[in-house]
């Protein structure tokens, strides 16, 4: 099921062009990521333009969109082109580079972060030996883009939804890492496809029913736990703190207008879908699944994923800052310690 | 039992009697400092020395027990300015006692009540702002609802209403402007919160300065929605000109509650008496308003807890849309009902009748369903107990020092409902319960609103039980009433019934023309929002928003 080519050199083989020359890998792996980038791009448009609302509205008792197209799903250009001909506002005395910056950091740290993630029918950019690395480190640097945008806006409330954006990255990010290693320490290996196919095999049998040895079956601690804490990297309830449009407004986003604001709200969905990914990845199995071709398993994965921030985003309460900063230091990184040490005993004795 | 009567408190029973108080008794208490006595319809009032308001006020309240500020009406008379306090025990309202101290036309001034009673501190400011009276010591004394550039004061008489209010440029910078860090602290942080925030339920400006995510200091800026509603009242006739304006104060789904607090002190000043069965139909309305009120405190409360558009919010929505429309077939409007006449009611329940019981039935009979919802999803779930629990604290000392009423008093103990306490309508016939918790944060603010749309959902019921029962032949909605009303000149009442949000009170003095010479609202949103600095010094941000939620203030009631 796993395709041993990245996606580039299929191309390159596709057009009958030479993969070794590292000219045309390059000009192969730039196509690439925009066919992959575009899709993302469009699910991104159809969950977070239409089906956010659809699913919102679904949790709490309303209707939604349903006056353009079918089930209303033509709001998703007329949204586009609303939101893009919007004005964009600059404020005074913001700081400019900076200030630009900011949004166009998150939204391409987390589209750089699925050049690694295997999603099945060889649809993978880059297999390198520390993937699982990368794509962390991807999904970090947004942080840098949120306290940018905090502090390049000029505006309190921005300020403090960068500082809390800060904080809570730092409380999260930690126990979100040590859960992601103690997979590794199963599967013994980085890459993101050596990960997919440690977790082929069949961890027990139901019958006819073959349950493989999914980490989140393995070791569901550690799913939950990664869960979480992907919560709080994404900004969702119960950990949507950086925003709390009650509290500060809307935090780190508040000044921005047109397409810049456009950029932020991608950058949110794509970072959500991001989380999905690894989660897919590293505890579901990858692409892995019976009957349907590894893409659409894939995707599916990531959607449910989303489904449950959205779920989260309209049950759950807002905890406060301090009290984030005492779930993440005191309670996750002590859980997620213990479930390291855990995983290394019970990996060492078995071997 | 609703019914039993509040126990008399054993030391501060100076004047206390069988049949109500006995004020030369007081007066006795009071000794050379009262210079004259008048009579008011619900209580009597001494006339004291301006400079004597704190040792009079002291001593009634440490002596006699009147430990309630409910009011300050300040007004102007051809000869003098006068403030009133409106004194009453919050264990039993109908022990009431009006402190009167006039001051000289041309340089009016009298001590101030702060000292004594906290609540009188944006009180004083009011009449200040709005009359022009000068409190001597009061600690704060600016303008409160107009902006601090205003000029004159528009409820004196020599006011001139077509003068432009010219201001300076420099006087006219942007208001919100002024936010640099305190010079003497540079770790603290300047952030106005409001007037447009999405949280501040309306129009309100609370300045606050951060230390950190901590609040080292909190003002709360009213009146943006002022909308001169008193003077309003003062130009229109008793009988059906004032009506319609109650329902634009707690103007989110309260309106027959606050229609109630006109009706009922312009009625008592008329002595007007209003059928029973009118009575029971302005009960059971004014119950149905409470139980949307309360739905719609529940979801903001929960909106600014969990965030925007939550399932909670919009459950709170889908319940209170059924009540609304059982108040659209009673009234025909779905906010500003203007249902309630003097001496009773527009017109009788909508035809056919057994349809709009059936209705009102169905809603009570799902309510119980839905409050287990709401406990399931709010007051059940862990994260919002961290939130809420021993945040916002209120002591009760603080609650009757602050002359907070309604839920947020019941929510820290204090065992206050004019409904029982100084029964009116048909509340005394009836079998329910004064909810209070003794959490005295927000948690126990939220809670008591949902026990409470229990009890108002029982009284709805019976009141339902006893229309369907009425005798065709008796179904008296209105008393004959004179179709202009002139009530005798200088007759002065202060009367307050419970509103969504506490006790509304209404001031009316007559001159024997058929208009109000002074109409004074006592707003409780007002009263309860004077209590968020206390509230909300040393909290996080997030909570000091939680506790404005949960004070559940309309800014339409608090600037009127």
């Amino acid at each position: 099921m796993q395709s041993e080519t990245p996606l580039p050199d299929t191309l390159a083989n596709l057009l009958g062009l030479d993969p070794s020359n590292p000219l045309v890998l390059f000009v192969m792996a730039i196509v690439a990521s925009g066919v992959i980038a575009s899709g993302l791009l469009a699910l991104v448009a159809v969950s977070g333009i239409w089906g956010k609302r659809k699913i919102t509205a679904a949790f709490t008792d309303r209707v939604a969109v349903n006056r353009h197209g079918p089930a209303g799903i033509l709001i998703i250009p007329a949204d586009a082109l609303r939101l893009l001909s919007k004005e964009l506002i600059i404020p005074e005395g913001v700081d400019r580079p900076a200030w630009d910056l900011g949004p166009l950091i998150m939204v391409f740290s987390a589209l750089a972060g699925f050049a690694v993630i295997p999603m099945g029918n060889g649809v993978q950019i880059a297999d390198p030996e520390t993937g699982l690395a990368y794509v962390f480190a991807m999904a970090s640097v947004a942080s840098i883009g949120l306290v940018m945008a905090g502090y390049s806006s000029n505006n309190k409330y921005s300020f403090l939804g960068g500082l809390r954006a800060v904080a809570q990255n730092l409380a999260y990010e930690i126990p979100l890492i040590l859960t992601g290693m103690s997979v590794v320490l199963f599967a013994g290996t980085l890459r993101m496809s050596g990960i997919v196919t440690a977790q082929s095999a069949t961890l027990f049998s139901l019958g006819p029913v073959a349950i493989p040895s999914w980490y989140a079956f393995v070791n569901p601690f550690a799913f939950v736990l990664f869960m979480v804490a992907n919560l709080a990297e994404v900004g969702r309830n119960p950990f949507d703190i950086p925003e709390a449009p009650t509290e500060i407004v809307a935090g780190w986003q508040t000044e921005y207008s047109s397409v810049y604001f456009v950029l932020a709200y991608l950058s949110e969905f794509i970072h959500i879908f991001l989380g999905g990914a690894i989660i897919a990845t590293i505890f579901l199995g990858g692409p892995a699944g019976p009957v349907l071709p590894g893409i659409v398993w894939f995707l599916i994965k990531i959607v449910g994923v989303y489904l449950f921030t959205q779920w989260a985003r309209s049950a759950i309460p807002r905890v406060r800052i301090d009290q984030l900063i005492e779930i993440g230091w005191k309670g996750m990184l002590v859980l997620s310690f213990v479930n390291l040490l855990l995983t290394a005993v019970i990996v060492g004795v078995i071997a | 039992m609703s019914l039993e009567e509040p126990e008399p408190s054993t030391q501060l029973d100076v004047g206390v009697s069988e049949d109500g108080l006995n004020y030369d008794q007081l007066e006795a208490l009071l000794g050379d400092s009262v210079i004259g006595r008048e009579s008011h319809v619900n209580a009597e009032g001494f006339v004291i020395r301006p400079d004597d308001v704190q040792d009079v006020l002291s001593t009634l309240k440490t002596e006699a027990g009147f430990d309630f500020c409910s009011c300050v009406t300040a007004q102007e008379y051809q000869d003098r300015y006068e403030s009133i306090y409106h004194l009453k025990k919050y264990d039993d309202p109908t022990q009431e006692v009006s402190v009167v101290v006039p001051s000289p036309r041309d340089d009016p001034h009298n001590q101030t009540a702060q000292p004594v009673y906290e609540t009188a501190a944006w009180h004083e400011r009011e009449a200040y702002d709005l009359v022009g009276i000068d409190y001597d010591e009061h600690p704060d004394l600016r303008r409160i609802l107009l902006p601090e550039t205003w000029q004159g004061h528009p409820l004196s008489m020599d006011y001139n209403q077509d003068k432009p209010q010219i201001v300076p440029l420099r006087e006219h910078a942007n208001p919100l402007q002024d936010d640099m860090q305190s010079p003497d602290d540079p770790d603290t942080m300047f952030v106005n919160i409001g007037p447009h925030h999405p949280a501040t339920h309306g129009v309100l400006h609370v300045k606050t300065t951060l230390d950190g995510e901590q609040i080292a200091d909190i003002e709360p800026d009213i009146g943006y929605l002022h909308r001169c509603e008193e003077q309003m009242c003062q130009q229109g006739t008793y009988r059906h000109q004032i009506m319609p304006y109650p329902d634009r104060w707690d103007y989110v789904s309260a309106g027959i509650l606050n229609e109630w607090a006109y009706a009922r002190a312009a009625e008592d000043l008329a002595d007007i008496d209003v059928p029973e069965y009118a009575q029971i139909i302005r009960t059971m309305s004014a119950e149905l308003c409470r139980i949307a009120s309360h739905a719609l405190a529940m979801g903001t409360f929960a909106l600014d807890v969990f965030g925007d558009f939550t399932a909670t919010f919009q459950y709170a929505f889908r319940d209170r849309e059924v009540v609304q429309n059982i108040l659209e077939d009673l009234t025909g409007q779905r906010l500003m009902f203007n249902y309630l006449r003097l001496g009773g009611v527009a017109w009788d329940l909508p035809e056919p009748r057994e349809e709009f019981f059936a209705k009102i039935r169905d809603f009570l009979d799902e309510l119980p369903g839905k409050l287990e919802e709401y406990h399931d999803l709010v007051t059940g779930n862990e994260i919002f107990q961290m939130r809420c629990v021993d945040t916002g604290v209120l002591p009760a000392e603080d609650v009757k020092d602050f002359g907070a009423t309604g839920p947020v008093a019941r929510g820290s103990g204090v065992d206050y409902d004019l409904r029982r306490d100084d029964p009116y309508g048909y509340y005394d016939e009836l079998d329910w319960d004064v909810v209070t918790e003794d959490g005295c944060d927000n948690f126990s603010r939220v809670l008591v609103r949902l026990r409470e749309i229990e009890e108002s959902a029982k009284i709805i019921e019976q009141c339902v039980d006893l229309l369907e029962e009425w005798p065709e032949d008796d179904r008296e909605i209105q008393a004959n009433v004179p179709r202009t009303l002139r009530p005798d000149p200088d007759t002065e009442i202060y009367r307050a019934v419970e509103g969504a949000k506490g006790e509304l009170g209404i001031y009316i003095r007559s001159d024997g023309t058929d208009k109000p010479a002074r109409f004074k609202i006592r707003s409780p949103c007002f009263s309860n929002l004077h209590t968020l600095a206390t509230m909300s010094e040393g909290e996080y941000i997030p909570d000091m928003i939680a506790s404005l939620g949960s004070l559940d203030i309309v800014l339409g009631e608090v600037d009127r």
